[in-house]
């Protein structure tokens, strides 16, 4: 095998990911991820939970430790790349030129920014990385009332480990319904039940008129004329992928990178892998941007495969999960059309699963039960879905019958 | 080594390619019932403290509803991430139609 010199911009979920799988095929390569953040890669998904709520510390959401990048020979660097020569193969950071054989992108997203007036836009906190959790975490515990615009997973998480620390929490979502359309309201509509019976409030239907600075904060007037008032504001409103470093070069974009199903991007030897990419899907035969835990690893894994020679199909099925009190949430599949509903139990001890059904075959699946109840069905949901099977109804909706049979037709 | 034997369950109260959580002191197991036999490893996850009784079974493997690590029962390897830590496992031994698991 060739030695390659292979660059990683970014070093999250897909790049160590990528970066282990590179080196599981091919010993002789270097490998270096460049990080703009000052941590080794760590785990995204406690940032809004158990490190908000001081039961995870900085150190507990590593993936690994320094000795393990040492030992796979993976080299972390903490620089900002502010310029690719895609034409060179030369990775700037400011001063510094760095060569590369082949590239990885992984720059993740980037939270969408809240413009409301110019007076309080910079006062607002977001949460995407450890810098800004930390932020958070030191602000709130000098605080009490505490406003969060945007009812999806983040804004939602945030307010479930808020009201942990016994914080007295406003949700303000413009749309109808928390979480979005994906959501089927009646599953929507039990999270919302179930932070209203710890105590935060739950404004859906609210669009923001104006905020005001107060001498305690702020004042939040949306335009059906009520008055939130909160200490500090924290905003979770969606994000864009991170591509601002590829305007103006040969890479194409649209919505994110675009690459093809084996991580490819339109220039050769340049791979791209997670939040940041607009990929093609060959087995729901269409292009996907996903933000989730899950297909930043299986992205990263597939990248780390094609890089390092292994030609192979990205084809996981989405899934994804968001653990809010008690409750856990999954989500898997592409439910775009469906043709019918199927609903499995109907107590979150047990779980409730909502199958989204066409041509009698599973498109995708949304349950949500106390933590661990939905992950088994929903898994199997997950290889119904890849295996294309035709599925006997009566067995979805009898939650007495275990789902494994359904594997067995 | 025969005293450390512990009764579990029926051996057929564990229903093919399943498994059954078992709690003993202050430990906590998952015995599994596949083609192959009978196997047991610890109850909870090497990724997060989440019990893998509520877990897939296929074939020899089982994983976790929280993550998705996937271990294999037998041998308790991690065989898919998040999970890297492999998870421990116990001799599992079948007398009568009861189920034993050695834990010392």
């Amino acid at each position: 095998m060739n030695s390659n010199k292979i660059s990683i911009i970014g070093a999250g979920q897909a790049a160590i990911y990528a970066a282990m799988e590179i080196r599981k095929l091919d010993d002789e390569s270097s490998i270096t991820l460049y990080g703009d953040e000052n941590y080794l890669p760590y785990e995204r998904p406690p940032l809004s939970k158990d490190f908000l709520i001081n039961k995870k510390k900085e150190d507990e959401i590593l993936f690994f430790n320094k000795q393990f990048f040492e030992d796979k020979k993976i080299s972390f660097v903490n620089k900002k790349i502010t310029k690719v020569d895609f034409k060179n193969n030369i990775l700037t950071s400011y001063n510094d030129d760095f060569l590369y054989d082949k590239l990885l992108i992984t720059t993740g997203s980037t939270n969408r920014k809240l413009e409301v007036n110019s007076q309080i836009d910079n006062d607002i906190y977001y949460l995407r990385n450890l810098d800004e959790a930390v932020k958070i975490k030191d602000k709130a515990l000098k605080v009490n009332k505490i406003a969060i615009i945007g009812g999806g997973f983040i804004g939602l998480e945030i307010a479930s480990s808020l009201n942990q620390l016994n914080k007295e929490v406003s949700v303000i979502e413009i749309s109808n319904q928390i979480m979005g359309r994906i959501i089927p309201a009646p599953i929507a509509n039990l999270v919302k039940a179930e932070h209203e019976k710890y105590g935060n409030k739950i404004y859906v239907d609210s669009k923001i008129n104006n905020i005001q600075k107060t001498d305690e904060g702020f004042k939040i007037i949306l335009e059906n004329e009520n008055i939130i008032e909160a200490e500090i504001i924290i905003a979770g409103i969606g994000s864009m992928p991170s591509i601002s470093l590829f305007n103006n070069t040969d890479l194409k974009l649209d919505n994110g990178i675009l690459t093809d199903e084996y991580c490819q991007t339109s220039i050769e030897n340049v791979f791209a892998a997670g939040d940041v990419t607009n990929f093609y899907h060959p087995f729901f035969n269409t292009r996907l941007r996903l933000e989730s835990y899950q297909h930043a690893q299986n992205h990263g894994i597939n990248a780390g495969k094609n890089i390092a020679g292994i030609k192979t199909e990205y084809i996981s099925i989405p899934w994804m999960w968001s653990d809010q009190f008690n409750l856990n949430l999954q989500l898997t599949g592409h439910c775009d059309e469906y043709d019918e509903v199927i609903i499995r139990g109907n107590t979150l001890e047990n779980g409730i699963i909502h199958f989204f059904i066409k041509n009698n075959k599973i498109l995708g699946a949304c349950g949500l039960g106390l933590i661990g109840k939905v992950g088994r069905d929903i898994r199997i949901a997950s290889k119904l879905i890849e295996k294309n099977i035709v599925v006997d109804k009566k067995i979805l909706l009898d939650q007495n019958t275990k789902l494994n049979k359904l594997m067995k037709n | 080594m025969t005293d450390n034997w512990i009764e579990v369950a029926n051996a057929d109260s564990i229903e093919m390619e399943d498994l059954i959580r078992f709690d003993h002191g202050d430990k906590t197991f998952c015995i599994y019932r596949i083609e192959d036999g009978y196997y047991a490893t610890d109850g909870m996850c090497t990724h997060e403290a989440v019990h893998l009784e509520d877990g897939l079974v296929m074939d020899d493997e089982i994983e976790c509803p929280m993550h998705q690590g996937i271990f294999n029962i037998k041998t308790g390897e991690a065989v898919s991430p998040p999970a890297c830590e492999d998870i421990k496992t116990y001799p599992i031994k079948v007398e009568n139609d009861l189920v034993y698991i050695n834990i010392s």
